[in-house]
């Protein structure tokens, strides 16, 4: 935007301001250095609506005191605050005490006692001592709206904070008021459980302790916390997150807002996933196998030396299987270690990776801002990278036309007039998308850009630190000497599991007993992104910095990469900034590990270093025929995988058993929502229940991978 | 003033004719003005309305022609009218006369109003509880439709389901939207972006009702009724409460209280005394039976603090105890607040617990004032006016009845010592009963 804005001139508190003209007013007095308190006024909630009356102001001009949140800055306003005005002090201490009212005082022993701003705003503008002598008003309390989330009616002050984002933000509307009057209280709808990829946001936007987080609950006092900056590393969109620490263990995740990324919001996995951390079978002791007697714990000493003895005895014919959740630093001290040391080039990547999305690069805001966004590919948005599913629906909020094309084709219609289009690739290849960007010349377009989602959340970096080690080029060793599974998604990944029974001896890094047992020859106990130092690389090609919050029970894989590393002559350094100042020369461009800094900027987008690629179309479903096989698409859902499959609390969340059809495929097989179907294929057969879903696109049906492990890509489907 | 002087404007042949017939109703002129509107350009019916200062007769006292002016006439969206018709202010009951008798007087002025504000969608929203009002109005559409009076405007009869909150004009556009029944905050005001996101007028039943007369009689000659320049018209007075004869009067503005609730309703029964009236409905400043003589216009009840609003006259006489009509006002408001906003969700609840606890006798001294400054802490800190609708009463019945509250806290009990009655003039509060009630612990 060229366009200067009109600045007006505020006076609040009798100090001028300059504001854009429309700025709020609890912005622009922000912009004098004043405080007005609010509880329910959150702009990312969609517009101000004025419940709580806690941000009422004296405006010249009008004769009651005027909810500020819901004004604008005009030129000559003049505002007084409470701290000018008795008007608006008394105004707002009336709000304090009719709040506190019906308000328990059970703050000693409430979750958010401490870091509650209701308590806050209470000791700067509320009355000192309470005139209310009557019983208070009771509810049923805690009532588990979810397994997840504990609701207390009573210390609820209706500011519809968390309404609000279930209508607009996460648009489920699960979250509704019900009764009215004194006896408003907030419910799920229908009395259902609140089931959703964002559910846990409202335990943060919560103004009071009435929505509060089950697994936190009287665990911890805002006193004895630490609270640690980090990023998510569950999924490709590395939401910035504040991770809080109890003596050493993490006991919470919150979102650190980066408004380019996450804008403040985090999905369920990146929120309570963490308890996977102390989850029984987790690994703290290297496990060799012993004739006969399976896995037993050896020192690290016989590890480091075991491992030795296998790398050598495979004589380079080793093939590494990668997480895609590793550091940046990690992958690339692995790949140095194997490919220097012992000449093993082979990997097997998480992904694919396409850098030539590079020139399309956007910051995944700038979704929200779009004039239409295309969806390619078959799988939904939300089980790839949450959060980009939020910012689709502020794009449709904001106006944007939402255009579902799985296959690419046919967009001239409907991108006709648009300026500011954003390809989201959610399946298929990158290469894929970045051919549709370069086709809709995207780059050359103020605002038009192309993601495509991954199915990792550090496919890319690994892939590039991989590559940064060594120019030699592969070759596929056949026997396999030794299989190297790095990681719990590669040890839980079936490909991975059939390249085992090639190998000769397998060495896993994971964190758990049950990946670990019945294949791997050495185990060595793997981390968690919330005990590493290192970077990580997200959709958008951003690089941030995750940061080690609690201590790992075990050394970290760098530790002991180094320690081998000496042992083949090949220096590695034990420190993740070391590292990645050898590998920021030759992949990131020199950055400094300082300078990620606590909000990573995004690189800017490198210039089209090839013409228009003639790039393949998306892969063709063919032709849907009544009674023919189904095209599957086994996606991988959010809720799975090894960390949320130990979280107790989490497995509600799980992809139902459910088969999505189009619609024509559903009645051609005379099949409704809710039917039981038989899914075969390759002679197996499971049994799941139908979902009709009309943005499928006919011919292809869609499963949570779990559900239908090692099927093949075609799929025949009865009603049973 | 004798019967026959008296200008009868929106009730006009009701009393000679079934004007709920739409023959009979064309038989004295109806739908005339509506073609002679139609005719006129959309801004001259306006300037018709601002000749007449015809002033919102739903309680604001606004002026309807400025209003329409507010509707911008090169609107890219669609513009609507809204009728209230959600008619449920304690003490008034004149709407369901005019939607009853005058069926046609309102929907002729509701299309000479949509012309006037190029729009072609009206709603008429009526409280859930007026069946046979609705039936009658949806009669008289169907005979408009038939007739092809419409001329491609959609009317709308929606009916609410029951929620006071549901007459304050946003939480009305709330609820025709389908949405939970809650105020809106202002601005954007509806004028700008009211239902749909879209430029909404919003306009009481008698003010529609008011609007076919003024085209018809000329803006200029109704300004002449009534007590001009501000009061102007005749309006439908619901007088009620402890007089002989109840009803709705259709009489013009400037007539004194006095003179309606002794010369036209017939004084109090019983040869009992007039202890206080109220002049809009349950949500306005009480009046002693000392300030009777004032003549009923904006001006004259706005210099005794309190407003002539629905034009609802409630007579209260002297076997009421102020404090139990203090109470059952309170437990009104505290049942329809919508609980959006603080003030009034908290306020009104917490009153009410401290009027139980006066009437009981079990007040403390200081509970007096603090019941005046819980009035004077919802005062103008709320979302909409219904916190105002319950602090006002409440405030003027402390202040003005100090005496009957004071005695209530020195003899520990109520005075009148179980002879007080609130009959004919609040409902009992179990009449709610089929609602979700609050539970107020003892």
């Amino acid at each position: 935007m060229s366009a200067q804005p009109e600045l007006v001139t505020v006076t609040v508190d009798g100090r001028e301001v300059q504001v854009a003209k429309g700025t709020g007013l609890v912005e622009t007095a922000m912009a004098a250095g004043i405080e007005i308190p609010v509880f329910c006024y959150e702009p990312r909630l969609g517009p101000a609506v004025g419940a709580c009356r806690m941000c009422l102001c004296d405006v010249e001009g009008m004769p009651k005191p005027m909810a500020a949140c819901t004004m604008t800055a005009q030129d000559g306003m003049v505002v007084r605050t409470a701290l000018t005005s008795e008007k608006a002090a008394n105004a707002q201490n009336a709000t304090l005490e009719f709040l506190l009212v019906n308000h328990p005082l059970d703050c000693p022993v409430c979750d958010k006692g401490g870091e509650c701003p209701l308590q806050d705003l209470t000791f700067r503008y509320g009355p000192g001592s309470t005139r209310m002598t009557f019983p208070k008003r009771t509810f049923d309390k805690p009532i588990p709206i979810s397994p997840l989330i504990a609701l207390d009616r009573e210390r609820c002050i209706l500011c519809y904070r968390c309404t609000r984002f279930s209508e607009n933000v996460s648009e489920d509307g699960q979250l509704v008021a019900v009764n009215r009057g004194a006896q408003s209280m907030i419910a799920t709808f229908g009395d259902e459980p609140y089931r959703g990829a964002f559910t846990g946001n409202v335990t943060e936007i919560c103004p009071v302790g009435a929505l509060t987080s089950t697994q936190y609950r009287f665990l911890a006092r805002p006193w004895e916390i630490q609270n640690v900056p980090s990023v998510c590393g569950l999924c490709p969109v590395g939401c910035n997150v504040s991770v809080t620490l109890r003596e050493g263990k993490v006991r919470r995740i919150q979102s650190r807002n980066h408004h380019d990324v996450d804008g403040g919001w985090l999905c369920d996995k990146g929120r309570y996933a963490y308890s996977h951390l102390y989850a029984r079978d987790r690994i703290t002791d290297p496990l060799s196998r012993a004739p006969r007697r399976g896995l037993r714990e050896v020192s690290w000493d016989d590890a480091v030396e075991e491992a030795e003895r296998l790398i050598r005895k495979a004589e380079g014919r080793i093939v590494t299987a990668l997480s895609g959740s590793e550091t940046v630093e990690q992958a690339y001290a692995l790949a140095k270690l194997l490919r220097q040391g012992a000449g093993a080039h082979e990997a097997v990547l998480p992904e694919e990776v396409d850098e030539s999305l590079d020139c399309f690069r956007l910051p995944l805001s700038a979704i929200a801002g779009a004039d239409a966004v295309v969806i390619t590919g078959h799988e939904p948005v939300v089980e790839r990278a949450p959060i980009v599913d939020l910012w689709i629906r502020a794009a449709r909020r904001n106006g944007a036309t939402i255009v579902a094309s799985p296959d690419g084709e046919n967009l001239s219609r409907a991108l006709r007039g648009k300026e500011r289009v954003v390809v989201v690739g959610s399946g298929g290849s990158p290469r894929h998308t970045s051919a549709l960007a370069h086709r809709l010349k995207l780059d050359t377009k103020d605002g038009g850009g192309a993601f495509h989602l991954p199915q990792t959340a550090n496919g890319r970096g690994v892939a590039e630190a991989w590559s940064a080690a060594s120019d030699e080029e592969p070759t596929t060793p056949e026997p396999i000497g030794l299989l190297i599974v790095s990681g719990d998604e590669a040890a839980a990944n079936p490909d991975v599991r059939a390249l085992a029974e090639r190998s000769e001896s397998v060495l896993a890094i994971t964190m758990f007993q049950g990946l670990a047992s019945g294949w791997a020859d050495l185990v060595l106990p793997g981390t968690s992104y919330l005990e590493r130092d290192g970077s990580y690389v997200n959709i958008e090609g951003r690089i941030q910095r995750v940061r080690r919050t609690s201590i790992p029970p075990a050394p970290d894989e760098l530790a002991w990469i180094a320690k081998l590393g000496e042992r083949f002559g090949v220096a590695i350094s034990p420190y993740p900034a070391a590292v990645f100042a050898e590998l920021s020369e030759k992949i990131f461009g020199g950055i400094a590990f300082g300078e990620i800094g606590e909000r990573a900027s995004l690189p800017p987008r490198p210039p089209r270093t090839h013409g228009v690629a003639a790039g393949p179309a998306l892969e063709k479903i063919p032709e849907a025929k009544p009674r023919g096989p189904l095209h599957l698409v086994a996606y991988r859902a959010l809720f799975s995988g090894p960390a949320v499959e130990r979280v107790p609390e989490l497995q509600f969340q799980r992809p139902p058993p459910e088969i999505e059809l189009a619609p024509f495929d559903a009645d051609n097989r005379r099949i409704r929502t809710g039917d039981a179907v038989v899914v075969s294929s390759n002679g197996t057969s499971v049994e799941l229940r139908a979902r009709v879903t009309r943005s499928l696109t006919p011919g292809v049906a869609r499963v949570a991978q779990e559900h239908l492990p090692g099927f093949r890509q075609k799929v025949l489907v009865k009603k049973k | 003033m004798a019967e026959a002087k008296r200008p009868v404007v929106v009730l006009a042949g009701a009393g000679d004719h079934d004007l709920t017939k739409l023959a009979e109703y064309r038989s004295i002129g109806g739908y005339d003005a509506l073609a002679k509107a139609r005719a006129m350009e959309p801004s001259a019916v306006i300037d018709e309305l601002n000749a007449s200062n015809l002033r919102g007769r739903g309680g604001a006292f606004f002026a309807t022609g400025k209003k329409a002016s507010f509707i911008p006439a090169d609107s890219p969206k669609a513009t609507y009218l809204t009728v209230n018709a959600d008619e449920s202010e304690p003490g008034t009951f004149k709407d369901r006369e005019i939607m009853l008798r005058v069926p046609h007087r309102l929907l002729e002025g509701c299309l000479i109003t949509a012309h006037a504000i190029r729009s072609r969608h009206v709603f008429l929203y009526i409280r859930g509880e007026y069946l046979e009002e609705f039936e009658t109005l949806r009669a008289a559409l169907d005979e408009v439709r038939g007739a092809g009076l419409l001329s491609g405007v959609t009317v709308v009869l929606h009916r609410g389901a029951g929620a006071y909150i549901c007459g304050e004009e946003t939480g009305l556009l709330e609820s025709l939207e389908g949405k939970r029944g809650q105020p809106r905050s202002k601005p954007p005001f509806p004028a700008i972006q009211g239902l749909y996101a879209s430029p909404t007028l919003i306009n009481n039943v008698e003010t529609m009702a008011t609007v076919a007369p003024i085209m018809a009689m000329g803006g200029t000659e109704y300004a002449k009724l009534g007590a001009p320049p501000d009061s102007t018209g005749t309006r439908l007075f619901c007088v009620s409460g402890n007089v002989v004869n109840a009803g709705n009067y259709e009489l013009p503005m400037g007539m004194t209280i006095r003179e309606v609730l002794f010369d036209i309703a017939g004084g109090v029964p019983d040869g009992r005394e007039l202890k206080a009236v109220i002049p809009g409905g349950s949500s306005m400043p009480i009046l002693t039976a000392d300030q009777i003589d004032t003549p009923l216009t904006h001006d004259a009840l706005r210099a005794l603090d309190t407003f002539l609003g629905a034009a609802a006259l409630i007579a209260i006489d002297d076997r009421c105890c102020m404090v139990q009509l203090g109470l059952r006002v309170a437990q009104f408001y505290m049942h329809e607040s919508c609980g959006k906003c603080t003030p009034c969700r908290e306020g009104t609840r917490w009153m009410v617990q401290i009027l139980e606890k006066i009437e009981a006798g079990r007040a403390e001294q200081s509970e007096l004032d603090l019941l005046l400054d819980v009035c004077d802490r919802i005062l103008g800190h709320c979302l909409c006016p219904l916190g105002d609708a319950a602090a006002m009463p409440i405030a003027s019945y402390v202040t003005k009845f100090r005496d009957e509250f004071q005695q209530h806290v020195d003899l520990g009990a109520c005075p009148f010592a179980g002879s007080s009655t609130l009959d004919d003039l609040f409902a009992p509060v179990n009449q709610h009963s089929r609602h979700p009630t609050v539970e107020v612990p003892a």
